[in-house]
């Protein structure tokens, strides 16, 4: 509306200077200088306006390239993190994977030797109060001679879920050989130890598998020792190994503890 | 062909893959896991590799892929590989990644298709069955 008026105005001064009667007025001269510095000023502002916008321009599509450019990067770095700590997780798992492999027995995934040694280890070192058991599945071989390896790796199975149900949780319960298991009773004394191992050893009697229509189960024997201030685990190990040796041979299921 | 640079082949490592280019056939191919010390200094030589096959040839290119750990320098240099295959098959070139993963280690397939995800080139993840 401006512009138009302004068009409108400078329209009017032309056509009044163009008049032939207004010719030699004393106001023309002075009008018509006016009007062609008017006109002259009105072409500079339009120019310096349209540099600017080209300016304003340049640097709002430079501003765009960079804002691609951050996010691109940004993506490319989430993008190259997922990556990496997917890897970095797969690594922990087999880490972890072979962790368990070292440490524990692939059939009844108790604890191994190994696991029960390092155990040990750290009760004496703690000067905690502990015993052992160790428990012998009794005439094992013959179930493994007359019905075959799987019957005698599902009767350990059986044993072992039944052991694991039955010991209280911070009771540490390994396979220590063949069809011979550990039991690490801390904070337990040979008395206690003794029951709660004829406990199990009933309970463990009680197992019962089956091979087509027939059912098995056995019995087994223990010999038990209190570890000895002082003494290293071998040695409590040792005696309840003798307190088993001997329990076997006074005829099996039954439970001796080690004399001190 | 005075444009050919020589090909690549790189014994691997127990860290570092083993690293094959055949610039006759247009074929790129790296096996095993990449956690090598000098991780920029063995992949800038197979970035290099593509890189000049890429601008100094109008054949396919093809990449098979048998990669399982990657450390993180090294999943950022296969990045840059799938990049520079990316740009040139927005020029309409023609090239194209298999990556084979042994079948026994899904996650493998699961790391491969996140590479996958920016690639609109033709990218097959195929599982080994067996020892590989």
């Amino acid at each position: 509306m401006k512009d138009h008026d302004e068009e409108a105005l400078l329209a009017e001064v032309a056509t009044l200077l163009d008049a032939s009667e207004h010719t030699g007025h004393p106001l023309h001269c002075a009008l018509q200088r006016l009007y062609r510095q008017h006109c002259d000023q009105r072409v500079q502002v339009e120019r310096l306006i349209s540099i600017s916008d080209r300016y304003q321009l340049l640097a709002m599509e430079a501003q765009q390239v960079t804002q691609r450019r951050y996010e691109r990067t940004l993506r490319r770095q989430r993008k190259l993190s997922r990556i990496s700590d997917g890897y970095q997780a797969l690594m922990r798992e087999r880490n972890q994977a072979l962790q368990q492999a070292s440490t524990h027995d692939p059939l009844t995934e108790l604890p191994n030797r190994r696991l029960i040694g390092e155990r040990l280890e750290e009760l004496v070192s703690e000067r905690r109060r502990f015993s052992l058991a160790l428990l012998d599945i009794d005439h094992f071989k013959l179930i493994n001679d007359h019905h075959g390896h799987d019957i005698g790796d599902r009767l350990l199975v059986a044993i072992t879920q039944e052991l694991s149900a039955t010991l209280r949780h911070y009771d540490l319960c390994g396979r220590w050989g063949g069809e011979e298991f550990l039991l690490l009773l801390a904070d337990t004394d040979l008395q206690e130890a003794h029951a709660i191992v004829e406990r199990l050893r009933q309970r463990l009697a009680a197992v019962t598998i089956h091979d087509a229509d027939q059912s098995l189960s056995v019995t087994v024997s223990a010999g038990l020792s209190q570890h000895l201030h002082g003494e290293p685990h071998q040695t409590t190990l040792k005696r309840a190994d003798e307190a088993l040796l001997k329990a076997k041979r006074d005829g099996r299921d039954r439970s001796l503890s080690a004399t001190r | 062909m005075t444009t050919m640079i020589s090909d690549l082949d790189i014994p691997g490592s127990q860290s570092a893959p083993a690293i094959q280019s055949d610039w006759q056939a247009g074929r790129l191919a790296m096996q095993g896991d990449s956690y090598p010390e000098n991780s920029y200094e063995l992949f800038d030589q197979v970035i290099h590799w593509v890189r000049h096959f890429l601008a100094n040839q109008q054949r396919p290119l093809h990449l098979e892929l048998a990669l399982v750990y990657l450390n993180t320098s090294s999943v950022k240099a296969m990045m840059d590989i799938f990049d520079l295959l990316e740009e040139a098959f927005e020029t309409g070139r023609e090239v194209s990644v298999t990556w084979h993963y042994d079948a026994r280690n899904e996650r493998i397939a699961e790391l491969a298709d996140e590479f996958r995800e920016d690639c609109s080139y033709p990218f097959a993840i195929i599982p080994v069955s067996g020892e590989s």
